[in-house]
């Protein structure tokens, strides 16, 4: 809801807040739809990639930083 | 040390302290040019760029914005540079809002995040669905939405507007949530 209002310019107790956070209630294709979205954004949030130790051996030698 | 602490000291040649920065923001530059770049190589060389940058202008940085927010600048024009010099790579336009915004197609979907660490097939429909989006739509959604900075810094960082952010935002949220559903609906 945070994001839909911000995304509007409305503040969270705005009346069109409110109307929009009513339907969401009511509706179950948008609730559908908002749950797919924002499993959209968590399976790019969890997807992430360590750096290899031998990026990070690579990357101070390339800073000339590495530790005698 | 704190940050600034470290900042002042890798300025007058600290080499401990420099190291210090690096190994502190490292892990998270990597992560972010990886997720714009979707590639291990390219994310590398971004990481390697971006601070090879930080090192050369360290004295210009001036304080008032957080060191991540101007690395996070720096890799951000590194992709767009990268992305500017490829050659023939097809995005997809947003001109046509049919592209953008399909609602015909709603129900539940078959995967939950849950299950992404161990599925390697949803992390190829991951990638060749963020790969589709244009580069300065891909950072804005990884910016705000991704590494959760917010609208403000996000516009500071690509140089938007923060309408503009929002709009970039909301057809960046609705493109891949439609190509993910592709595969991912039980219709």
């Amino acid at each position: 809801m945070n994001h839909i209002c911000d995304h509007l310019g409305e503040a969270l107790d705005s009346p069109k807040c409110i109307a929009i956070k009513n339907h969401l209630n009511e509706c179950g294709s948008c609730q559908k739809y908002f749950s797919s979205v924002e499993n959209t954004v968590k399976f790019y949030k969890l997807y992430d990639v360590k750096l290899p130790s031998e990026a990070h051996n690579r990357l101070m030698d390339f800073l000339g930083l590495k530790e005698e | 040390m704190n940050e600034n602490e470290l900042i002042e000291s890798a300025r007058k040649g600290d080499r401990k302290a420099l190291s210090d920065i690096v190994k502190k923001y490292e892990q998270t530059i990597y992560n972010f040019a990886f997720k714009i770049c979707r590639d291990k190589d390219k994310a590398e060389h971004t990481m390697q760029e971006t601070f090879l940058s930080m090192i050369k202008s360290l004295d210009q940085f001036s304080g008032k914005s957080k060191l991540s927010t101007w690395l996070y600048t720096i890799v951000s024009n590194h992709c767009l540079m990268m992305a500017r010099s490829a050659k023939g790579k097809y995005y997809t336009s947003f001109d046509d809002d049919e592209a953008v915004i399909n609602e015909k197609e709603i129900s539940d979907w078959k995967i939950t995040p849950e299950h992404l660490l161990e599925n390697n097939e949803l992390k190829e429909l991951l990638d060749k669905a963020i790969q589709k989006l244009p580069p300065d739509y891909r950072i804005v959604f990884m910016l705000r939405d991704v590494e959760g900075l917010s609208t403000e810094e996000t516009g500071k960082i690509t140089e938007l507007s923060v309408p503009a952010v929002k709009s970039r935002l909301h057809r960046a949220r609705a493109f891949l949530r439609n190509e993910l559903n592709k595969s991912l609906s039980y219709v």
